[in-house]
C-alpha cells in the first residue's frame, strides 16, 4: 500500500497503466475487444512463427517454462503471450503481445489448464465459435529439431505455445522486454525509478499544516456511545450483575509453601551442622613472588622465630622466587596433612552456644549513691602548715584532734573543727607513721621516724586523761632492765623533749615504717620491712615496756600490720598476701591471697571480719574472712598506686587514697547474716590534692564519729571532706 | 497581660499612700515600683524626699519582675495584688577593722564594748569605735568563747571559756580599766567551746566538746552556769562542791544527753536553755529540773545556733552549708521551717538581729558574712566579703552594729542603720 501511495503521487501515465493493468487484464479476459487499445505500450512484440515454438521453449529457463505453461490464455490468432514476472511482491505484470493476424482468431478457450489433458486428442481446444482447434500437423522430428537448432538463427528466440501448439519467434523488442524483466527492471525503458524524493513527513516543523482539514468534532466531544456503554456497566455493577473477578482460591493448592510443613526432625538433624569457618583469601604474602614490603626484615624474622607458634601472624615466612618454576616442593607436606587430619580428629564435635546477653544486665544492680548517704562529698577544710609531704595522719578517738606526720620532721596537732594547728612537735626526722592511741582514756600518739618510735603525750585532753596516760607510761619502769638486752631499747624523753611531750623513745635496729595500736591501747606494733631478716615486726607493751618479736621466720617483706579490733588476731600484710595470726595460740590461722603484685596498705573492718587491701598496682581488694581467702571483690577505680585505705568506725564507709590525687569513698555495708555478701558501692571521688613529685594522696583516715574523711597529700596539706 | 492591679500598703506611718488599687505594668521591677511610691508620696507631701523602697508580695521580697515573681510563687494575676513596701535596707557599711594577734574565735558586743576571744589565749575588750581597751589574759589555752554577763555602772562581769577546760569569770572596771578574775569554773573534762549567760545574768553555761552540761554555782554573782563536755566516768565527781579556794566553782547541774561535742549553747528564756551538738541534735532543756524538753534532729553536724525572741525561732548553721530555721516549741522535733542556702562552706556562726524579726547574719568558712532576711530565702540580702579567711564568729548589737571575726585576725564592724527604721515593722 505504501508503495502504491508513493507511486500514486508520481503522476506518470505509464505507472498508472501499470497500476491499472491487473484490473484491465481481468476485463480483457472477459472481453477481448478491449485488448487492442491496450497494446500500445508493448507494441514491440512481434508475432512469431508457430514453427519454432517448441525449440524456443527448450532454450528458456525452466521457471519461465512452467509459467508459460500455466498462463497461456490468449486466443490463437492474436498470439498473445503473457509473462508473469514478479516485479515486486505486490505486482504481477502480465505481458502479452498482440499482433494482428489477418487470417483468423485462433484463441483457445480451454483456459488455464494443463495441456497434457489434450495430449491424446487431435485438438487442443476450442475457439470462440466452439469449434475444435486442431493440433498443427507435427512434421518435425528430432532430426528436424536438431537441424532447426543448428541452422535457424532465431531458434533461441522461438518459444512454443502449448495452447496453440505453434512456435512463436520473439521480436527484438520482446526479447529486450524479457531481459529487462529478468533483470528486475521496469518494462518501460523511459521510466526513471530513481526520482528525487520529496520528504513530506519529516521531523522538521512546518509552518503550515500538511492538510487544511479542521479537527474532527468527535475529537473534542465525549463520545455518547462510550458514555452509554459506561453507564450500562456502572448500572450492572450497581445491580450486582457484574462481580469482580473471583479470586481463584486454591484450597487444595496448585501452589503451596514447600517449607511450612518441613519436618522438624530434619531441621533438628541439621542444627548440629557446623559450617566450616571461612578462610581468608590468600594475600600477597602468600605469593611465590611477593612485593618486597611483604618480605620479612631481619627483625621481623627474628621476632617470628621467637614467637610462640600460636602467636605468629603467619605460619610461614614469605619467600621470594623469581619464577614459579623455582618454587621447591613443600617440605612439610606430610606433616601438614597429618596436622590437618589431627585437627579434624580432635575437633570438638560440640556446638558452642553463644549466649546473647544484654550488656546492661551484666551490670550489677547497685543502689544509687544518693540513697547511701551520709558520705563525704565536699572539701570543707584545708589544714595548711606542713612544709613537706604529709605521710601519715591520725584522728584522736574523740574526733577533736588530728595528728599528722610529715617529711619536714614535724608532728602537728590540729583542731579538727577550725583547722587550727594547736601544736607542733619537731622530732627531727621524716615521720613515716603516726597513730593515735585508740583508748579514749589515754591521750597518746605513737610516731615512727627513722628507727625510733616515739610515744607523744600531746596534753590536749582532760587533765585526768593526761594523768592516766602518764600513769600508763611510767607504770612498769622497774622491769625495764630485764628487757634491756633485746634488740629494742626503751628510753625516756629528756629535757626539751619532755616539754614537747615526747615521753618514750623506742629504739629499733632498723627503720620503722609503720606503727599500729591495739584497740585496748596498751600494745603497739611496729614494722621494719626487711628482706633478709626475721626481725620485721615488733610488738611492744607500753605499760610494761616490753618488746617482742613474734615471728621467727621471714615470710616475705612485711608491708603493714594491724590488730584485730576485738579478738586476739594479728594481721600481717606482706607483698602478696595477708597472714592472720592468732596471738593466743601462737599460730597462723589464715592466709589471704591478694591477687595483686605489691600490697601497700591494709585496713581491718571494725567488725573484724573484713579486710581491705590497697596495692601499688591500683587495686583494692576486699576480703571477707568468712567467705574465702581470695578477695571477695576487686576494685580497680584508681589510675595509680593505692597508698592508703581506711574503714569508718561507725558508718558503712571505706576509702582509698591513691597517687592519682583522688580519694575514692565506697559504701560497704556488712551484714550480720552470713549468707548475705557485703554490699560495696563506690559513691564518691574526692579530688583536691595536687600531685607533686608524682605522689598524690598518701594517707587517708575517717573521723571517728562523723562521716568525714581526712586525707593527707604530697602537697603538704591535709584536707577534710564532709 | 501587661497590666496588673496592685494595692500598696505599709506599716510605716510616714510613708502611707492611699489605699486604692493601681494599675501597674506587669514587668515592673523594684525600682519602678519604688518610683511609683515616691511619686505618690510627693503628690501627697511636697516636702517628701526620695526614699528607696523594697516590696513584699505575700511576705516574699520582690527580687525579679513582678510577673515573674508571681508566676514562680503561684499567685493569681487576676486579683488585686497586695504589695507591702518597706524602706529599703541599705547595705551595711564597714566601719572598723580591729587587728588581733591571732585568730578570733568569738565575739560578744553590747552597746558600748566589744569582747573578743582569740586563739592567742587572751580575751580583749574594745570600744565600739575600735579602740583596744583591755586585754584579759589568764587562760592557759585558746579562748574559745566569751560573753558579757552583766553591767552595773562601770563594773562589768564577763566570762571567758577556754580550751584549758575552765571558764573564768572576770570583773572589769571600765573607769579604772582593771580586770580581776573572780571565779574559775571547773568541771569540764574537755575544752569549753561555748558559754552563755541567762538573760538575767545570773547563770552561766558552757558547752564543751563532751557529753554533758554543768551548771556552775557562782557565789558573789547569783549563779554562773556552764555546760560542758565531760567524760561519763567523771560525771559523779562533778557534783562535788569543792570550794576550797573560794574562787573555784563546780557545776550546779550537769545536763547529760548529747553523744558528742556540744558546739553551741544559749538561753531561750530564763527557764529554758538550748544546745546544739555534733551528734546532729538540738536539745532544749529545762533548767529547773535539768531534764530534756525537746530534741530537734537534723542530719548534719550543728555548728551554731541562735534564738530570736522576736520571732521565736531557732536558726542553726551546720556543716552542710545550710542555715535552717526551727521552731523549738514543736514537740515532735525535726521540723525545719526554712532553709537558707547560699554559703559554700560550713556555716560557723549565725546571729539573729536583736531588733528585727526577719533578719539574721551568718558567717561561714567560705570567708563570707551574709545578711539574710527570712522573707527572701532564695538569696541573701547582702554578702559582706571583707574577710580573707574563715569567719568564725558574728554578732549583732542592739545599736545596729554587726561584727564578724575570723582566721584573718581581723574583727570587722559594720554599721547597719536601716534596721532601726524597720524596727517597728
Amino acid at each position: 500500500m505504501e508503495f502504491g501511495a508513493v507511486f500514486r503521487s508520481l503522476t506518470f501515465p505509464q505507472i498508472f497503466n501499470f497500476n491499472k493493468k491487473p484490473a484491465e487484464e481481468e476485463e480483457e479476459e472477459e472481453d477481448e475487444d478491449l485488448s487492442d487499445s491496450e497494446d500500445s505500450v508493448f507494441s514491440g512484440l512481434e508475432d512469431s512463427g508457430s514453427d519454432s515454438e517448441d525449440e524456443e521453449e527448450e532454450g528458456s529457463n525452466d521457471k519461465e517454462d512452467g509459467d508459460d505453461e500455466g498462463l497461456k490464455t490468449g486466443p490463437e490468432e492474436s498470439e498473445q503471450v503473457e509473462f508473469y514476472v514478479c516485479v515486486s511482491r505486490v505486482f504481477r505484470v502480465q505481458l502479452f503481445s498482440d499482433v494482428v493476424v489477418p487470417v483468423q482468431d485462433i484463441r483457445n478457450t480451454v483456459g488455464n489448464i494443463p495441456m497434457e489433458w489434450y495430449r491424446d486428442f487431435p485438438h487442443i481446444g476450442y475457439d470462440l465459435d466452439g469449434k475444435k482447434i486442431y493440433k498443427p500437423i507435427r512434421n518435425k522430428d528430432e532430426l528436424d529439431e536438431f537441424l532447426d537448432k543448428m541452422e535457424n538463427p532465431d531458434y533461441w528466440r522461438t518459444v512454443h505455445d502449448k495452447q496453440t501448439g505453434s512456435d512463436i519467434v520473439l521480436s527484438d523488442e520482446q526479447v529486450e522486454l524479457v531481459n529487462r524483466l529478468q533483470r528486475g527492471q521496469f518494462g518501460d525503458v523511459n521510466f526513471n525509478e530513481y526520482q528525487p524524493q520529496v520528504e513530506f513527513f519529516s521531523g522538521d516543523l512546518m509552518v503550515h499544516p500538511v492538510s487544511n482539514r479542521p479537527a474532527d468534532k468527535r475529537s473534542f466531544i465525549p463520545s455518547l456511545i462510550e458514555k452509554e456503554k459506561v453507564s450500562k456497566l456502572v448500572h450492572a455493577i450497581k445491580m450486582g450483575w457484574i462481580k469482580p473477578r473471583r479470586q481463584d482460591d486454591d484450597s487444595r493448592g496448585r501452589y503451596y509453601d514447600l517449607w511450612t510443613n518441613e519436618d522438624s526432625s530434619i531441621l533438628a538433624k541439621h542444627r548440629m551442622h557446623l559450617p566450616a569457618p571461612k578462610i581468608p583469601l590468600p594475600g600477597h604474602h602468600e605469593s611465590y613472588n611477593p612485593p618486597p614490603e611483604y618480605l620479612f626484615t631481619d627483625e621481623e624474622r627474628a621476632l617470628w622465630e621467637q614467637q610462640d607458634l600460636s602467636d605468629r601472624k603467619f605460619p610461614f615466612v614469605p619467600q621470594r622466587f623469581s619464577s614459579l618454576r623455582q618454587v621447591p616442593a613443600f617440605p612439610r607436606f606430610i606433616h601438614e596433612r597429618f596436622e590437618r587430619c589431627l585437627d579434624l580428629y580432635l575437633c570438638p564435635r560440640q556446638r558452642k552456644m553463644r549466649v546473647n546477653v544484654n550488656p546492661e544486665d551484666l551490670i550489677p544492680k547497685l543502689p544509687k549513691p544518693k540513697d547511701l548517704q551520709p558520705f563525704p562529698t565536699t572539701q570543707s577544710l584545708v589544714y595548711r602548715g606542713h612544709s613537706g609531704l604529709v605521710r601519715s595522719i591520725s584522728v584522736s578517738p574523740s574526733g577533736q584532734w588530728l595528728a599528722s606526720g610529715s617529711d619536714d620532721g614535724s608532728v602537728r596537732f590540729w583542731e579538727v573543727r577550725s583547722s587550727r594547728c594547736m601544736k607542733t612537735v619537731q622530732v627531727g626526722g621524716a615521720v613515716r607513721s603516726v597513730a593515735w592511741n585508740p583508748n579514749p582514756s589515754v591521750c597518746l600518739l605513737a610516731v615512727a621516724l627513722d628507727s625510733v618510735v616515739l610515744i607523744l603525750s600531746p596534753s590536749l585532753a582532760d587533765r585526768q586523761v593526761v594523768s592516766s596516760s602518764e600513769r600508763l607510761l611510767s607504770g612498769q619502769q622497774e622491769e625495764e632492765p630485764a628487757e634491756g638486752v633485746g634488740p629494742v631499747t626503751w628510753s625516756e624523753g629528756e629535757g626539751e623533749e619532755l616539754n614537747q611531750g615526747i615521753r618514750l623513745k623506742i629504739q629499733h635496729p632498723k627503720a620503722v615504717h609503720q606503727v599500729a595500736w591495739h584497740a585496748k591501747g596498751d600494745y603497739l606494733a611496729s614494722v621494719m620491712p626487711d628482706h633478709s631478716s626475721h626481725l620485721q615486726v615488733f610488738i611492744h607493751q607500753v605499760s610494761r615496756r616490753r618488746s617482742q618479736n613474734p615471728f621467727r621466720k621471714n615470710k616475705g617483706l612485711v608491708q603493714c600490720v594491724s590488730f584485730h579490733p576485738v579478738r586476739p588476731y594479728f594481721f600481717v600484710a606482706t607483698q602478696r598476701s595477708v597472714r592472720i595470726y592468732n596471738l593466743v595460740k601462737q599460730e597462723m590461722t589464715k592466709k589471704l591471697q591478694a591477687n595483686s603484685k605489691w600490697i601497700s596498705s591494709m585496713a581491718v573492718h571494725p567488725g573484724g571480719d573484713h579486710v581491705v587491701c590497697g596495692s601499688y598496682d591500683c587495686r583494692l581488694s576486699w576480703f571477707d574472712l568468712d567467705l574465702s581467702t581470695k578477695p571477695y571483690k576487686m576494685l580497680r577505680h584508681h589510675k595509680k598506686a593505692v597508698r592508703g585505705v581506711a574503714y569508718h568506725r561507725l558508718y558503712p564507709l571505706f576509702a582509698s587514697a591513691s597517687d592519682d590525687g583522688s580519694v575514692i569513698v565506697c559504701h560497704g555495708t556488712v551484714y550480720n547474716d552470713l549468707l548475705q555478701n557485703p554490699l560495696i558501692v563506690p559513691v564518691k571521688v574526692l579530688r583536691g590534692h595536687v600531685i607533686t613529685h608524682d605522689l598524690g594522696v598518701l594517707d587517708v583516715t575517717f573521723h571517728p564519729t562523723q562521716p568525714w574523711i581526712f586525707s593527707s597529700g604530697s602537697d603538704a596539706t591535709i584536707r577534710l571532706f564532709t | 497581660m501587661s497590666q496588673l492591679q496592685a494595692r500598696f500598703f505599709t506599716e510605716n506611718k510616714r510613708y502611707v499612700v492611699d489605699d486604692v488599687p493601681f494599675s501597674i505594668p506587669a514587668g515592673a521591677e523594684v525600682l519602678d515600683l519604688s518610683n511609683v511610691i515616691n511619686k505618690l508620696l510627693e503628690a501627697k507631701n511636697a516636702s517628701h524626699s526620695k526614699v528607696e523602697f523594697d516590696f513584699l508580695v505575700r511576705g516574699q521580697f520582690l527580687r525579679t519582675s513582678l510577673s515573674t515573681h508571681m508566676e514562680t510563687e503561684g499567685i493569681s494575676t487576676e486579683d488585686v495584688v497586695e504589695i507591702e513596701y518597706v524602706e529599703r535596707i541599705t547595705a551595711p557599711e564597714p566601719e572598723e577593722c580591729m587587728m588581733h594577734d591571732d585568730w578570733i574565735s568569738s565575739v560578744d558586743a553590747d552597746a558600748e564594748w566589744i569582747l573578743t576571744g582569740s586563739y592567742d589565749k587572751t580575751a580583749r575588750i574594745w570600744s565600739v569605735e575600735g579602740k583596744a581597751v583591755m586585754t584579759v589574759a589568764g587562760h592557759t589555752d585558746v579562748v574559745k568563747d566569751v560573753a558579757w554577763v552583766k553591767r552595773d555602772g562601770l563594773t562589768s562581769l564577763l566570762l571567758t571559756a577556754s580550751l584549758d577546760q575552765t571558764v573564768l569569770l572576770w570583773e572589769w572596771n571600765s573607769e579604772r580599766n582593771k580586770v580581776k578574775a573572780r571565779h574559775c569554773c571547773r568541771g569540764h573534762t574537755g575544752s569549753v567551746d561555748t558559754v552563755a549567760t541567762d538573760p538575767t545574768g545570773s547563770k552561766v553555761k558552757g558547752g564543751c566538746s563532751r557529753d554533758d552540761y554543768n551548771l556552775f554555782p557562782a557565789l558573789s554573782v547569783p549563779t554562773d552556769e556552764a555546760d560542758e563536755v565531760e567524760e561519763p566516768a567523771d560525771r559523779p565527781r562533778k557534783k562535788q562542791k569543792t570550794q576550797q579556794l573560794g574562787l573555784t566553782r563546780t557545776p550546779l547541774m550537769t545536763l547529760s544527753g548529747h553523744n558528742e561535742a556540744v558546739s553551741s549553747v544559749l538561753w531561750c528564756d530564763s527557764e529554758e536553755l538550748c544546745s546544739a551538738s555534733w551528734d546532729h541534735t538540738i536539745r532544749v532543756w529545762d533548767v529547773e529540773t535539768g531534764g530534756m524538753k525537746t530534741t530537734l534532729t537534723g542530719s548534719k553536724v550543728f555548728n551554731c545556733i541562735s534564738y530570736s525572741p522576736l520571732c521565736r525561732r531557732l536558726a542553726s548553721g551546720s556543716t552542710d552549708r545550710h542555715i535552717r530555721l526551727w521552731d523549738p516549741r514543736t514537740k515532735d522535733g525535726s521540723l525545719v521551717l526554712l532553709s537558707l542556702t547560699s554559703h559554700t562552706g560550713w556555716v560557723t556562726a549565725v546571729k539573729w538581729a536583736p531588733s528585727h524579726e526577719h533578719q539574721l547574719v551568718s558567717g561561714s568558712l567560705d570567708n563570707l558574712v551574709k545578711l539574710w532576711d527570712t522573707r527572701s530565702c532564695k538569696a541573701p540580702l547582702y554578702d559582706l566579703a571583707a574577710h580573707e579567711d574563715k569567719v568564725f564568729c558574728v554578732d549583732w548589737t542592739e545599736s545596729g552594729l554587726m561584727l564578724s571575726g575570723g582566721a584573718d585576725n581581723k574583727l570587722y564592724t559594720y554599721r547597719y542603720s536601716a534596721c532601726q527604721t524597720d524596727a517597728g515593722a
